[in-house]
């Protein structure tokens, strides 16, 4: 290698790092830097109404705590059940949707335009809606199922599990047609004439749909359900709006609880040690799923 | 034929299952009170712009408007201009300690807001940010930066590297091939981008409620999301509220769903 | 600016490669437009002119001082105003800026302790809900009254008033209105089936099931009692009056145990569990809090109906209620005829420690709570005043009549446990009463004894340690 060369390279190496840099500079400020904070603070035993005991180093103390707590154990069940089915509902919404938009007709801008509504709705009219809809006299939902006979109204909010699936609805409603991009992604990638080959050999619809695409959809489905996993582990808003985790606390998620204990009850430490617990366990789905992905998503060497 | 009908019956039942429940809260803002509180609720609105009226100028609706715009604004802009150089160097530039850089950004795209929120909020007091619009602006730019370096990353890696070789034969360092070369033709991703940015600006509510509790720098769905009325709940008020906090984005998904789709789309596999 | 965008956005063609240098200057020049537009999109800076530095005073008169008030959205926002105005009038140097939070305690909790804690200087006066006064003193933010508040002024208030705003030596509070539950009904249907205000739980039910049973062929909806059964704070005003009034409370004397396993208690969570939710009480109960289960029996879908003396004014205004003219108004039922059990609630104005106008501020508090104030807010809002010489006031007592009941009602109101951490303590009863009353098959002693234990553990963190 020339000088010359050699000075290019180390001035190209700097060039890239002063392209990086302010991107991450602010990243680790506002992202990693809390999350190390948080995690400081998780082994602190900080009252805010109790000045008087300090702030005081305990150790594991409060994950301990954490692990016998009935209620964290209460919300854990709810944010599984949450994040399950409301991502497996979201992707079998997603593909019905992402087959549909994929077909070729008239106004299909139109309709993708449709589709991607709920999405870019905000989360708290989302919930505002929901709430709406399913109120015990006021509600469309019961409106619709029983017109004028009134005293049959159904108060859906008010039944733990039906609550905890109104939630879930809501959910739903509002983060498929994202699911739904991710899966057209895919699809679009399928090149039409595997689809002619299996027809000429006779394939019929179903068989082409199980053999063909669903197989080579598998890694855009993979990426779907990380986001969205992702995603359904942080649900806040809704509960925040709709239910603020009743009734009995069948929609008391993680996150509401750590809103709950951090910010209204300001025991700091305990709070800290629930957000930090939800971190390590999306952290820990995320990188079996990345796994099941198998490529890196974002490296991949220049042709 | 039978092909036809299924898609029709798909199309049928997607779109009308996302509009009908945003439909109910468009009919509502047009209602009377006396259209809500009857049991059972009226069908159709008697047609009133009374609850716009109220929601507008009453529930300071205009100022959170405001606001929102501000922060979505300034939170999409600045992380545009942070997030194209470091994608272009990712994609495209030998940069030492890219898998740590790579790490860094997975793992912030996962993080609960609760995680972090804490800290920031502490960070933010140190630095005289609470209250302040741009409090939440520098959260908002750290937590999209990942998603938007990795579709504008993907987007950069699609384009013919054979321009910015000759531009750099001629003497263009890194940032000027980037401003000169890449970014005009990577003008369909940096759209995207912007609009996943916008979105979740506009959108996002738990930073907003911790950071900004005065009504005079509030975003809308704070605003929403508190919307409470003296004694009963105000549904009228909060349907016109809702319509007019979706309204732009209904516009912006309207005008730009094309480059939604190919956009998300592009990002999501081929990458 | 679109332009900017614009030229951001398309940048320059491709036709030509340029040389170096030529790229940088254009990058400049892109790079300072940009800024430009993000000043622009970030907005004005904030309007600090409110708080900020007074303008030069002309000799003589005081600085002109803004002072800001965080209050919930007001019932009737006209009398605020007109005495707000008033307050301006007489203080000319003065300007009051009010700031509207949720009417919800627990989501207006949230919102100014946040604001206290982001050090706010610009909050001046708040209401602060009866039960944060322990917590807003050790968190140190509503400032010690002693030297304003004194003896001379207080003894003019209900002495069960003022004590509220007291923690450990200090007070905190002014009284706003210091009101307790009580039990609203409809005096035509009562009367029309010779029955008088119950004076029991037990009689209620029985009150409840005739008039039903009589009435819901002519209106269906018809419902027996409707409360505040929702899982946030009124539920433990519910559920803490109706286990008071089966002879037990929710921590023992000395404030160190929690008392919910007590027989008497588990009785009083399997009365509301069997005998009124879903049967004279609507399942949906278990969604409301106050605006919901008033709207239902402003709109005459309920017999009975537990509420705030708030509610008195709004059940007779004809505008806003059907039912006008027709309400009765009793003491909540007790353990024996005769008693009440009724929650303490009520709202104190403090003054924010971090303030920079606690002068001024003071100034805004005494007159809002002066007799007069407190006389109009009663006649116009409906709000119980806390004076004493009010009580006995002709024009006040022919206008609302409940007054008469407010005096014994609150002198024998129970106030919840008072403690700088009740917002945790809160939160484990509401899942404890929510989880009791909603989910079908649970066992509720163990349930009760889950939450004692919790609370119990909580409530050994506030003792001083050896």
């Amino acid at each position: 290698m020339t000088r010359s060369a050699r000075l290019t390279m180390s001035r190209e190496r700097l060039a890239a790092w002063s392209m990086v840099a302010p991107a991450l500079l602010l990243t680790v400020t506002f992202a990693l830097y809390p999350v190390a904070d948080s995690f400081w603070l998780s082994l602190h035993h900080i009252f805010i109404g109790l000045p008087q005991l300090g702030s005081q180093f305990v150790g594991l103390d409060n994950y301990l705590a954490l692990l016998q707590d009935p209620v964290a154990r209460q919300a854990l069940l709810v944010t599984l059940g949450f994040v399950l089915l409301s991502t497996v509902l979201e992707l079998a919404c997603g593909l019905m949707i992402a087959l549909v938009i994929h077909e070729q007709f008239r106004g299909r801008g139109l309709v993708r335009a449709a589709i991607l509504i709920p999405w870019a709705i905000p989360t708290v009219v989302a919930s505002q809606l929901w709430r709406y809809i399913f109120n015990d006299q006021y509600g469309f939902a019961n409106l619709l199922l029983f017109g004028d006979r009134v005293t049959d109204y159904i108060p859906w909010l008010a039944y733990p599990t039906i609550a905890f699936g109104i939630v879930v609805l809501a959910d739903v409603w509002k983060t498929s047609s994202f699911a739904a991009l991710l899966i057209l992604a895919g699809l679009q990638l399928i090149p039409d004439d595997l689809y002619d080959a299996a027809r000429v050999d006779g394939a019929g619809a179903w068989q082409r749909f199980r053999h063909i695409t669903l197989p080579l959809l598998k890694p855009a489905l993979l990426l779907a359900l990380l986001f969205r996993t992702m995603d359904a582990f942080r649900v806040f808003d809704l509960v925040f709006v709709m239910t603020q985790g009743g009734p009995g606390d069948a929609t008391q998620v993680l996150q509401f609880y750590g809103y709950q204990t951090l910010f209204t009850e300001g025991r700091i430490g305990y709070g800290s040690a629930v957000s930090v617990a939800v971190f390590l366990m999306i952290l820990a789905l995320s990188l079996i799923y990345l796994r099941a992905i198998g490529s890196s998503l974002l490296e991949r060497k220049r042709p | 034929m039978k092909r036809r009908m299924l898609l029709g019956l798909g199309i049928f039942l997607s779109v009308g299952l996302s509009l009908l429940p945003f439909l109910w809260f468009v009919l509502t803002s047009f209602k009377s009170q006396a259209d809500i509180e009857s049991i059972p609720p009226t069908w159709w609105p008697s047609g009133n712009l009374g609850f716009y009226r109220t929601a507008l100028f009453d529930h300071r609706l205009f100022d959170y408007a405001f606001n929102s715009l501000v922060v979505a604004g300034s939170t999409t802009i600045l992380a545009l201009l942070l997030a194209i150089p470091a994608a272009y160097a990712l994609a495209r530039l030998t940069v030492p300690g890219k898998r740590g850089v790579l790490a860094v950004l997975l793992c912030v795209s996962m993080f609960p807001q609760m995680a972090i929120a804490g800290p920031i909020w502490r960070l933010l007091d140190s630095m005289g940010g609470l209250n302040h619009r741009w409090g939440v602006v520098l959260p908002y730019v750290a937590l999209t930066l990942p998603l938007a370096i990795w579709i504008l990353a993907s987007f950069f890696k699609e384009l013919p590297p054979e321009l910015e070789d000759a531009a750099r034969i001629d003497g263009c360092g890194p940032w000027s091939t980037l401003f000169r070369i890449t970014l005009p033709l990577a003008t369909p991703g940096i759209f995207t981008a912007a609009i996943l940015i916008l979105i979740y600006a506009w959108n996002e509510f738990f930073f907003a409620l911790l950071i900004l509790t005065q009504p005079e720098q509030q975003t809308l769905p704070v605003g929403i999301a508190l919307f409470q009325g003296e004694f009963t709940m105000p549904w009228g008020e909060l349907a016109a509220a809702s319509v007019v906090a979706t309204l732009p984005l209904i516009v912006v998904v309207l005008l730009c769903q094309r480059w939604i789709v190919s956009g998300l789309s592009a990002g999501a596999v081929k990458g | 600016m679109r332009r900017i965008v614009r030229a951001f956005f398309t940048g320059s063609r491709l036709q030509s490669v340029p040389r170096y240098p030529l790229c940088a200057s254009h990058q400049r020049q892109r790079g300072a437009a940009l800024l430009l537009v993000c000043f622009v999109l970030f907005g004005p800076p904030r309007n600090d002119s409110i708080a900020g530095k007074p303008a030069v005073p002309p000799k003589g008169q005081p600085a002109p001082v803004t002072l800001r008030f965080v209050s919930w959205k007001p019932d009737h926002p006209r009398v605020w105003e007109e005495a707000l105005a008033r307050f301006t009038a007489a203080h000319p140097h003065i300007s009051v800026v009010r700031e509207l939070a949720p009417h919800s305690s627990t989501a207006y909790h949230d919102l100014l302790t946040q604001k206290l804690k982001n050090g706010d200087t610009t909050v001046d006066v708040f209401f602060m809900d009866v039960i944060w006064v322990p917590e807003f003193a050790a968190a140190r933010w509503a400032r010690p009254l002693d030297d304003k508040f004194l003896p001379t002024m207080r003894e003019a208030f209900l002495p069960a008033t003022t004590e509220i705003g007291r923690y450990e030596q200090h007070l905190y509070g002014v009284p706003s209105r210091i009101d307790a539950g009580l039990l609203y009904y409809r005096r035509d249907l009562l009367k029309k089936y010779g029955f008088t205000a119950p004076a029991t739980w037990d009689a209620l039910v029985r009150q409840a099931d005739t008039i039903l049973a009589g009435e819901r062929t002519t209106v269906p909806t018809l419902q027996g009692y409707v409360a505040q059964f929702k899982q946030y704070e009124g539920l433990v005003c519910n559920m803490l009056e109706i286990i008071e009034a089966h002879g037990s409370s929710l921590l023992t004397h000395d404030g160190t145990h929690s008392t919910l396993s007590a027989v008497p208690a588990l009785e009083a969570i399997q009365f509301v569990r069997n005998r009124l939710i879903g049967q004279i009480t609507p399942r949906a109960a278990l969604t409301y809090q106050e605006p919901e289960s008033l709207a239902l029996f402003l709109q005459g879908h309920a017999i009975f109906h537990r509420n705030w003396p708030y509610a008195w004014e709004l059940a007779n205004n004809r505008t806003r209620s059907t039912v006008a003219g027709q309400v009765g108004v009793a003491p909540l039922p007790g353990s024996t005829p005769g008693q009440t059990a009724a929650a303490l609630g009520g709202w104190l104005y403090g003054i924010s420690a971090a303030s920079q106008h606690p002068e001024e501020a003071w100034a805004l508090i005494e007159f809002l709570s002066s007799e007069a104030m407190q006389k109009r807010f009663a006649q116009e809002a409906g709000i119980a005043p806390s004076r004493t010489a009010l009580f006995s006031d002709p024009d006040l007592l022919a206008h609302s009549p409940q007054l008469q009941n407010h005096l014994t009602v609150l002198q024998a109101a129970t106030p919840r446990p008072r403690s700088p951490i009740y917002p945790a303590l809160s939160h484990l009863l509401q899942r404890y009463f929510s989880r009791a009353l909603a989910v079908e098959d649970l066992d509720l002693r163990q349930e009760a004894a889950r939450t004692d234990a919790q609370i119990d553990r909580l409530l050994a963190l506030t003792r001083p340690r050896p």
